[in-house]
């Protein structure tokens, strides 16, 4: 029958149902909701049963009726979204002062501090973060969706981090402070945090 | 040289006042011409502070909008004949003042004055670009909490960005019994963060409140161990090197271990 899912709506048809039954539900269905689907377009997902032309035609007629048009169902691509993982070595900034709260870094390549990111702090970039003293703020590598972005400070334990479209934060009470350097990356659909060795 | 020093925090309730009102006070006992500037335009209180109240007649909105001349409005204190406090206007806003015009008076005052002390509103607005517009240098006064740590942070960085560089720190209301138990921040830990020279700890002390509440500021109590506190900050203000308070009341024992070296240092 008539589904909506994220690319839009969708008609399909069960095996063993007369093409006047699903003219009949299809009436009945648009029409308890007039406007509400005007203007949209539904596409016919046949993969359970043949549809000839004429029947074909018949549901177009409905569909026109209440607003709508009506497309074949094609097996579209998932979108992936477009990551540019080579980030030029030089295209790189370099700050070297503590950011404080209410600063933020926006910028497109890597963000290398040379002092603290403080509580309140935000440092957002498209490649990785090296914070050369300790991060306690905000900080979002890769955020066109590099996963393999990474985020290095000499002292990790940010408020929140994220990496790409993956986020995780510092857990409830008190937590240890780290004594050693330590690098956050994703690894199995999540991001974790180890020692850095050098 | 004259110097124009702004007393701020970004958060409020932290003892901006009380430290723009016992500083002054200290540097004036020292014979320094001090002017104090309230620019908490609408909620006024140094001037309340300084037991001022009942002498205002013009006040800082008036000057700025040349409704009087600027030794019109300076009211003069009770104690000291160097000491002079420029009131705040109660009944205005933030807004009835510009940075301009207060970097204008700012400069009127250095002509007169040794140090001008300007008490800084709470928060990021205007009132705060009002009060940090003609400043040299800034004090950044926090208590051992979380909050105003991280106000203060803000407030460095808006300092920065206004070209005011390297403030210092005035750590207000420290309990050392409850630092030690590890209730409340340390000054490291304070440091830590903030990353400015301290300048002075002051201790939490009951006699603050009664000092404050009777307009007679806490530096002239001999034997409080935080107008203490406040005397050592105002001869760093001086540039002079002073040791920081042993804050800890250690006792007989305690006194001797440390003359002996046994005690633990903090």
């Amino acid at each position: 029958m008539i589904k909506g899912d994220r690319h839009g709506l969708s008609l399909s048809i069960a095996e063993d149902v007369d093409i006047s039954e699903v003219i009949s539900q299809l009436h009945n269905k648009l029409s308890s909701a007039r406007n509400f689907f005007s203007g949209a377009s539904v596409r016919l997902i046949a993969d359970e049963r043949e549809i000839n032309p004429q029947e074909r035609a018949e549901i177009q007629k409905v569909v026109q009726e209440y607003g709508m048009n009506l497309t074949d169902d094609v097996p579209e691509e998932i979108e992936q979204p477009v990551v540019e993982t080579e980030i030029q070595p030089d295209n790189t900034l370099l700050i070297k002062r503590t950011v404080r709260s209410g600063q933020k870094v926006h910028y497109d390549g890597n963000v290398i501090i040379m002092g603290d990111v403080n509580p309140g702090a935000e440092i957002a970039c498209s490649g990785d973060i090296l914070v050369l003293g300790s991060l306690r703020g905000v900080a979002h590598a890769g955020i066109k969706g590099d996963t393999q972005a990474i985020v290095f400070a000499f002292r990790l334990e940010p408020t929140q981090l994220r990496i790409a479209h993956f986020i995780s934060r510092a857990p409830d009470g008190k937590v240890p402070h780290p004594l050693q350097p330590e690098i956050a990356e994703v690894k199995d659909g999540i991001i974790q945090i180890k020692k850095y060795n050098f | 040289m004259a110097k124009a020093i702004v007393v701020t925090s970004g958060k409020g309730g932290v003892g901006k006042t009380t430290t723009t009102a016992n500083l002054g006070t200290g540097l004036a006992q020292l014979g320094h011409k001090v002017c104090l500037v309230d620019a908490d335009i609408g909620l006024r209180n140094l001037d309340v502070v300084l037991g001022l109240e009942n002498r205002i007649v013009f006040d800082l909105v008036d000057v700025v909008e040349g409704n009087c001349r600027v030794r019109q409005a300076l009211i003069k204190d009770k104690r000291f004949n160097n000491l002079f406090l420029l009131p705040a206007a109660q009944t205005r806003e933030k807004d009835a003042v510009a940075p301009e015009q207060m970097r204008e008076l700012i400069k009127q005052l250095k002509e007169e004055f040794d140090f001008i002390l300007v008490d800084c509103p709470a928060g990021i607005e205007q009132g705060f670009r009002n009060a940090i517009s003609g400043a040299d240098d800034a004090l950044i006064v926090t208590t051992p909490e979380v909050s105003a740590v991280r106000d203060a942070d803000r407030i460095i960085g808006l300092l920065e960005a206004a070209e005011i560089y390297e403030p210092k720190l005035v750590v207000n209301r420290i309990r050392p019994d409850m630092v030690r138990k590890g209730d409340m921040m340390s000054i490291q830990d304070m440091i830590d963060i903030l990353a400015i020279p301290l300048i002075g700890v002051v201790p939490d002390d009951e006699v603050i409140i009664i000092s404050t509440n009777k307009g007679e500021p806490v530096v002239l109590e001999k034997k409080s161990k935080a107008g203490q506190a406040y005397r050592n900050i105002v001869r760093r203000l001086e540039g002079a090197e002073v040791p920081f308070l042993e804050l800890e009341d250690k006792g007989v024992v305690g006194r001797l271990m440390s003359l002996l070296g046994m005690g633990n240092k903090q």
